[in-house]
């Protein structure tokens, strides 16, 4: 049982720690970012992997019934497409241009704008032409 | 590059962050869904003060069903046994009555199967989403820790570019590098909406549960963005 005020906490505590995280890897580069995804460097790939990981075993120790399985809806592969697109171009992913102006970046801004209009933009769409159940996000 | 952390430290924060999250709150952690929920911060407001009311209204309908059909035999919810594991007095396990809150792990466990009074509207009351406000203070928290590293690590420095590593490979021209941050922004926000989450909610969480939908997408975002950054340097 979760208090509201132990949410926000949460929301704070581990958002702050996500921030930091993320920032002090490296994802807020764009130089870094390219590396790894050009496979110059894969640091930053195997420290995301290596995240996956960890909490792959821990969770598969600790929960004691496997999570229910979301559906493949039909915008997976194109949402996804498009979004590896937006990441390789802009080096945002959505949490890092928060952090890239964050550091200073003040350019990221307009990152932050675009995504806000994609994510207006595809509500707009889903609605009238693509309904899918998405949804894997459980905030 | 010097100065960022070694691939396992990073490992070791991503992976706390992907399972004390989920242990802590009962939700998967995903910031492009908190980002789409900020943004409709007033429906999302309307909602939660609805439901709230429809759950009150459903469990005390569904009570009063339930006394009706058996009599008082049956203790009210407030009675009820707590927690994961819990028994309730029909015997069957106890979602956790809708006025005492959300038990750990509700997103991550199915939903009850058998009728009880209460038991379908507690459960929908715990898949419930976290308040909006919640997802405001993790977009708050985010820039506040990149800043606290920025800072600390001495990388801070308010700048009018994205750095030496983005004039190199992509473009100097300062129209042409907001035109290409707006447009991969555009693309970005659009599809990780259409995907259904982005690196932390289909890559970090969803993969970590090993997700079918999450390792998909995750394979694809992950191949498409180096696809196109192979090509960047030679199309622009």
């Amino acid at each position: 049982m979760r208090s509201r005020g132990s949410m926000l906490l949460a929301c704070a505590l581990f958002g702050a720690a996500l921030g930091f995280t993320v920032s002090n890897i490296g994802f807020g580069d764009y130089a870094e970012l390219h590396r790894m995804f050009t496979f110059q460097d894969l640091r930053m790939f195997f420290a995301f992997a290596g995240g996956v990981g960890f909490a792959a075993v821990v969770l598969g120790v600790t929960l004691r019934r496997r999570p229910p399985r979301t559906p493949v809806h039909a915008g997976i592969v194109p949402g996804a497409v498009l979004f590896g697109a937006g990441w390789a171009i802009s080096g945002g992913c959505p949490a890092i241009p928060i952090v890239q102006v964050a550091s200073g970046y003040l350019p990221a801004l307009v990152t932050i704008a675009g995504i806000t209009v994609g994510m207006r933009a595809c509500q707009w769409f889903t609605t009238r032409y693509f309904p899918v159940d998405r949804g894997s996000c459980g905030m | 590059m010097t100065g960022y952390w070694p691939w396992w430290a990073g490992a070791l924060g991503l992976g706390l962050i992907a399972v004390a999250y989920p242990l802590w709150t009962g939700r998967t952690l995903g910031v492009s869904g908190a980002w789409e929920r900020v943004l409709r911060w007033r429906s999302e407001r309307e909602v939660e003060r609805d439901s709230a009311v429809d759950d009150e209204d459903l469990v005390a309908a569904l009570v009063m069903a339930g006394r009706e059909e058996f009599g008082e035999v049956a203790a009210p919810p407030e009675a009820w046994p707590q927690g994961r594991g819990a028994v309730a007095p029909d015997g069957l396990p106890a979602a956790g009555g809708p006025a005492r809150g959300v038990p750990p792990w509700s997103e991550l466990v199915p939903p009850p199967t058998g009728s009880a009074a209460g038991t379908s509207a507690a459960h929908a009351a715990a898949r419930r989403p976290l308040p909006v406000l919640c997802s405001a203070v993790l977009l708050v928290a985010i820039y506040l820790g990149g800043l606290l590293a920025a800072v600390t690590s001495g990388r801070f420095r308010w700048r009018l570019d994205m750095g030496a590593g983005f004039a190199t490979i992509v473009t100097a021209n300062p129209v042409v590098m907001l035109l290409l941050l707006f447009g991969g922004g555009v693309l970005v926000g659009f599809g990780t909406r259409l995907a259904g989450g982005c690196s932390s909610g289909h890559g970090l969480s969803g993969c970590s549960r090993l997700q079918p939908a999450s390792i998909l997408a995750t394979a694809i975002f992950f191949g498409t963005a180096v696809a196109v950054s192979l090509l960047l340097g030679r199309v622009i």
